[in-house]
């Protein structure tokens, strides 16, 4: 089947339709992330509410919850009647934002690890390998 | 909760073999809710009694907040854009674009470059005679009448039945379209699951005549989930959280499924009861576990 060409801008965010996180919760960490990181700069505009839904196949109420939520911390603003846009991030508060994310992440691995009884040593050691991938 | 675009307060009809309600159900404004339920649940009545075309014996309905009288009839229908489940066959004769003239004549809203624009986006005709049309131009050509004098109300029974793909991927688009004016609301009956998931903000079920509850899509869909877990005889599964029902699989290896996965999950781990893997349930399941639950009440 033939795709239309799209001509409306495509965030992109994926979702895990498996996950067993709420789906606004998995859209607003993703949209936090492009954000944070500069790939969605301060004044771009974001697709409607009822846009963005169709994009991912969820629900105007979960879009409207994201858009909220990132509006309450700044991320975003919304003019009335022309739509949602990204603010200005303080250079500050971005390093924040990304280290916020990393460490979040970083509390997740190290649950992981207790989980499996890892030890500190193995630990480590796990990491100073996988740090060399990613100076590559 | 949101405004209501409609309202069944207490609303019940009886006929021979069928008893609806009593109803009590509320539609958002703004939104596109998808009544979702087996043939004969009483969907597309309950759309006929939102037109005032078949009237409940008790309960009243209020439909873009007023009370449906024969006082508001003309005012209400100016602003609903109905596209029912079957065609109409007794104007079968007269060209396409001889009703829609017709109509444009009613409603005073009707906007003829709406209507041409809806004819082609949605790739159908109106130089046929509505008999002549194959089912699903008459399909296509139904829904551009029923949106072109730019109502604040879509109510559409089964809209996609005789639509090829690649005119049920448009109608998708067109209804988002209408859907991007926030004062729209969109009331839809479905058996198309593709369809709930990708238009649907609230879901109903209404099984049997009942109206079960209303949900939000998301939520719902990510709230029933099928487990399954490796647990020992000690463990009462049917106290699980949501417990809807289990099958056992193989010794000490069970099946279960459960309407609340948060809850269910904690509970899960609490019992220490060891989870092999989790599958969310699509949506017709859900519907299924819903009309066994009302069917087994019943007896």
């Amino acid at each position: 089947m033939m795709e239309k060409v799209i001509d409306e801008m495509r965030l992109p965010i994926g979702i895990n339709e498996q996950s067993a996180e709420p789906l606004y919760f998995q859209i607003e960490v993703q949209l936090r992330a492009l954000i944070i990181s500069g790939t969605l700069q301060a004044g771009t505009l974001l697709p409607s509410i009822r846009e963005l839904a169709s994009q991912l196949k969820c629900s105007v109420i979960t879009i409207k919850r994201v858009y909220s939520d990132l509006e309450t911390e700044g991320l975003l603003r919304t003019k009335q009647g022309t739509g949602t846009y990204v603010s200005h991030v303080e250079e500050q508060s971005r390093e924040e934002h990304r280290h916020g994310v990393v460490i979040e992440a970083i509390d997740h691995l190290l649950e992981a690890a207790k989980r499996v009884q890892c030890s500190r040593q193995e630990l480590e050691q796990l990491i100073q390998e996988k740090l060399k991938e990613y100076d590559d | 909760m949101e405004e209501p675009a409609i309202v069944f307060n207490n609303v019940a009809l009886t006929r021979d073999h069928f008893t609806l309600g009593s109803l009590n159900l509320s539609i958002p404004k703004g939104y596109v809710t998808a009544i979702v339920g087996p043939n004969g649940s009483g969907k597309s009545t309950l759309f006929q009694m939102i037109m005032n075309v078949t009237k409940p014996q008790q309960g009243n309905i209020q439909v873009l907040n007023q009370e449906l009288n024969h006082h508001n009839d003309d005012e209400l229908k100016q602003k609903i854009g109905y596209l029912q489940e079957d065609a109409t066959s007794f104007d079968q004769y007269i060209k396409g674009y001889e009703k829609a003239r017709f109509q444009g004549k009613w409603y005073r809203k009707w906007n003829n470059d709406t209507y041409q624009r809806m004819l082609s986006m949605l790739g159908t005709r109106d130089d046929l005679a509505l008999k002549k049309m194959s089912k699903g131009t008459r399909r296509k050509f139904d829904l551009a009448l029923a949106m072109s004098h730019h109502p604040e109300l879509l109510l559409l029974d089964e809209p996609s039945s005789g639509l090829d793909p690649i005119a049920w991927k448009t109608m998708i688009e067109v209804l988002h379209q209408y859907m991007e004016n926030e004062q729209h609301t969109i009331l839809i009956a479905t058996h198309i699951i593709d369809e709930v998931k990708r238009l649907a903000d609230y879901i109903v079920f209404l099984v049997d005549g009942q109206v079960l509850g209303t949900y939000e899509k998301d939520e719902l869909l990510q709230s029933w989930v099928t487990y399954f877990i490796e647990a020992s005889s000690s463990i009462d599964i049917t106290q699980l959280p949501g417990y809807s029902e289990h099958k056992l699989v193989s010794s000490g290896f069970y099946e279960v499924i459960s309407s609340k996965a948060f809850e269910a999950e904690r509970w899960l781990e609490e019992m220490q009861v060891n989870i092999r893997s989790k599958q969310l349930l699509e949506l017709d399941e859900i519907l299924l576990q819903q009309v066994k639950k009302v069917r087994q009440f019943a007896k």
